[in-house]
């Protein structure tokens, strides 16, 4: 009871911020259904038409809504799905933070110091995950009830429990599968590793919806099993064969990460690979690059602007390469010309790529600035700032090295992904403008300044606290943009999002006032967290 | 015409740090005049860290003011890190990096690294450069910022619990090092409650307690001063009745 107690403890803020997260988020999309979904069936008919056209460029994604015209198919949708995915990018980092994260910082040896058993540790933060997982799935549900009570429509209790009860299970799955991946891998591949495993049963199940021969793997996918239920909409229903999977899942993967975590060796892989023998080393390394600004900061992370290269560039391709696709199935139904009708003005194929692209591309760039400022928060726990600071270079030059190296980065992944959409779309026979599409990837550096410079002054203030702070500004501002014509927010309101300020550069070219402002932001900040750095105790 | 006297190495006038609930710094006033090894000592909580984080312009004083040569803290922060070697009393973590990579790193941030005087001390402390930061033991950890404070043979060494984590055949080196380095002029201060190598290696000591320093004397003062050991002296400052210790 007592480790249960303290894996609560550790994870309190995470608990916190994903219960908000999900009250908020599914709250905000059941009280937009009644705002934007008409009141007459007809309008509801047409509303549905709406959002099944938007599903099918999602279903790469999510799966195809059942009865959207419905607040339950609705929400569904647009609320409960992104939140498994969130559920289980908490799951991966819960589950590899304990496994690795907390052995490196010495928290597994001194709980296992107290005569607690391995497998017993493993299952009290299993169970602890679970607690807070529930309140946080608990929470979604709360959020539809009072959405849905706020109309005065009755709400079926057992559905929206059975809603939650899915959330809890495919987070459950996720976690074991990151605790058994995080076993087997060395400590600092973790959770790139379980984030790797996680992302390829993501894609093994949602890409089964467009390209057949994946067909036969899904049943790989913890998320296959999550797909089987949509218990919220009339004609949905509740798999419970599905969901005793994803628990037998959750169950198998724990046990098994907990026999090989009893197994292992502290801070090794259950299958170690003894290091090859190498000569000792007595200087420093005689490689130039250490000694040039910026430069030595791009060389550091060079494996991970790899990862980031190819990442971006992959979905670049994969937006390119399921355009037509998704478009031609589009035409093919009578109620969604309608709505693409919008893009008649454009030529239809550059114009959904560019849209639907563009705006999975700025989430990217926003989580790049984050993972930068989470190095450098890093950086400060880690007494890292401390030594650097103690060499003759300024504070000053400390945080401009820092944001000219997230630049750095984010031109080499802009040009990586930009190149390869040009490409690949090329490729597909869709003729992107060369210029526009140069602009709007070279648009994304700046938008990403905007984030980093904000993150740097948040890690200025509380290192600590930085990034979950960015993180919730990033989400606020793309729910601002998401959300702003469903509620017909003010103007004012919208210009605060971050992500109003990219706006449609592939379709309508560089908007130059936005630019300017982006720039101006990113200045701002940039001075800002000079200023902070130059007046901040570091180390205390 | 009198000559004119090199600047201190280590000044403090009024040095405060105020952190609330009188923990920090208060009215610090020290001198130290290189070259001479300096040892800095109090128990634990007593502020021996928050006045060297204030000597290297890690934090900034409430009041006060400390110089190093001559030099403000905090207005000429870098021109001081260019005479200082930092050793900070919580060992950097530097994840994956190895070795070679971490001296190469911050001697590229320094504008250039000896590399013969690099080999030297990791030979001295057979240090092995190739392996990565997070495969040292604390031991080794420590040997790393050690070499990083040393590396550029600097004026003034400014070290924080300098031996936490050595074994007694590396202390006894690193004993021998800082000798070296003060015999070649440079200036030590460091801080510790290790009352042995206080005794071993300074010339003189400052006695800090609540943030408040209570004694500067020079060694053979204190050891003249009633036939007392260091560590009857020292404890002398913290219990109104020291117990009697082994052997005395």
């Amino acid at each position: 009871m007592t480790s249960v107690l303290f894996g609560l403890r550790l994870g309190r803020w995470g608990v916190l911020g994903f219960s908000i997260a999900a009250i908020a988020s599914v709250f905000i999309q059941t009280v937009g259904y009644y705002q934007i979904a008409g009141h007459s069936p007809a309008e509801h008919a047409a509303f549905g038409a709406a959002i099944t056209t938007l599903a099918a460029q999602l279903v790469a994604l999510f799966p195809a809504p059942v009865r959207p015209d419905t607040v339950g198919g609705y929400v569904e949708f647009r609320g409960f799905h992104p939140l498994a995915i969130l559920f289980a990018v908490w799951a991966l980092v819960s589950s590899t933070g304990f496994a690795r994260g907390d052995e490196e910082r010495g928290i597994v040896e001194a709980s296992l110091a107290t005569g607690t058993t391995r497998v017993g540790l493993v299952a009290s933060r299993a169970v602890a995950f679970a607690v807070g997982l529930i309140m946080a799935a608990l929470a979604a549900g709360a959020g539809y009830v009072l959405g849905v009570s706020a109309d005065r429509e009755s709400v079926a209790i057992g559905r929206v429990l059975e809603e939650s009860a899915l959330l809890v299970a495919i987070g459950l799955a996720c976690y074991g599968i990151g605790l058994l991946v995080a076993q087997l891998s060395p400590a600092r591949s973790a959770t790139a590793a379980a984030g790797g495993v996680l992302l390829a049963l993501f894609l093994v199940n949602s890409l089964s919806r467009v390209l057949d021969w994946l067909t036969a793997w899904r049943w790989l996918s913890p998320f296959r099993y999550y797909d089987l239920s949509q218990p919220l909409p009339p004609g949905g229903g509740f798999d419970i064969r599905g969901f005793a999977a994803l628990l037998a899942i959750a169950v198998a993967m724990t046990g098994a990460a907990a026999l090989a975590f009893a197994y292992r060796d502290l801070g090794s892989a259950l299958i170690a690979v003894p290091a090859k023998p190498r000569p000792q080393s007595h200087a420093p390394s005689a490689n130039p690059l250490w000694r040039i600004a910026v430069v030595r900061g791009v060389y550091e992370g060079r494996f991970g602007l790899l990862a980031w290269s190819v990442g971006t560039a992959a979905v670049a391709a994969a937006f390119a390469l399921l355009t037509r696709t998704v478009v031609n199935v589009m035409l093919q139904l009578p109620t969604l010309l309608p709505y693409l009708s919008i893009f008649v003005h454009q030529r239809l194929y550059p114009a959904v790529l560019g849209y639907t692209y563009f705006n999975v591309a700025q989430l990217l760039f926003a989580a790049l600035a984050i993972a930068h400022v989470a190095r450098w928060s890093a950086e400060d726990v880690s007494g890292r700032l401390e030594i650097a600071l103690s060499q003759p270079y300024s504070r000053a030059a400390v945080v401009v090295e820092r944001v000219a190296v997230l630049t750095a980065v984010g031109l080499v992944v802009t040009a990586a992904s930009g190149v390869t959409l040009g490409l690949m779309s090329h490729y597909e026979g869709i003729d992107l403008d060369t210029g526009r599409l140069a602009a709007a990837s070279l648009m994304l550096v700046p938008f990403a300044l905007v984030f980093a410079t904000a993150g740097a002054l948040l890690a200025g203030w509380n290192p600590r606290a930085a990034v979950g702070l960015l993180g919730a500004f990033a989400f606020a501002s793309y729910l601002d943009t998401e959300l702003a014509t469903v509620f017909k927010l003010p103007a004012w309101v919208q210009d605060l999002s971050a992500f109003k300020l990219f706006g449609t550069p592939l379709l309508d070219g560089i908007d130059g006032r936005n630019l300017a402002l982006t720039i101006a932001l990113a200045v701002l900040g940039l001075a800002s967290s000079i200023l902070l750095m130059q007046r901040r105790d570091v180390g205390a | 015409m009198l000559p004119e006297m090199p600047a201190p190495a280590i000044r403090t006038s009024g040095l405060s740090k105020d952190y609330g609930a009188r923990r920090g710094v208060f009215d610090l006033e020290l001198q130290v005049q290189g070259p001479e090894i300096f040892g800095f000592l109090g128990p634990n909580g007593s502020g021996k860290t928050t006045t060297i984080r204030l000597l290297m312009g890690m934090i900034r004083p409430t009041s006060g003011q400390a110089f190093v040569f001559g030099l403000d803290c905090v207005r000429d922060s870098v021109a001081v890190k260019r005479k200082v070697g930092y050793l900070p009393g919580d060992v950097p973590q530097f994840g994956s990096l190895t070795g070679e990579e971490v001296v190469a790193y911050l001697g590229g941030m320094r504008g250039g690294v000896d590399r013969r005087r690099v080999q030297s001390l990791c030979e001295r402390f057979e240090l092995d450069l190739s392996r990565r930061s997070r495969e040292y033991s604390n031991g080794n950890k420590q040997k790393l910022a050690i070499v990083l404070a040393f590396m550029h043979s600097p004026e003034l060494l400014i070290l924080d619990e300098p031996t936490s984590g050595l074994d007694p055949l590396n202390r006894q080196d690193f004993y021998k090092l800082l000798r070296e380095a003060n015999d070649a002029g440079a200036t030590v201060f460091l801080s510790s409650h290790v009352l042995s190598e206080i005794e071993q290696i300074c010339d003189r000591v400052g006695i800090i307690r609540e943030g408040r320093l209570v004694r500067v004397a020079e060694l053979d003062e204190l050891r003249k001063s009633g036939n007392k050991s260091l560590e009857e002296v020292f404890l002398g400052y913290f219990i109104e009745e020291p117990p009697k210790l082994l052997g005395s």
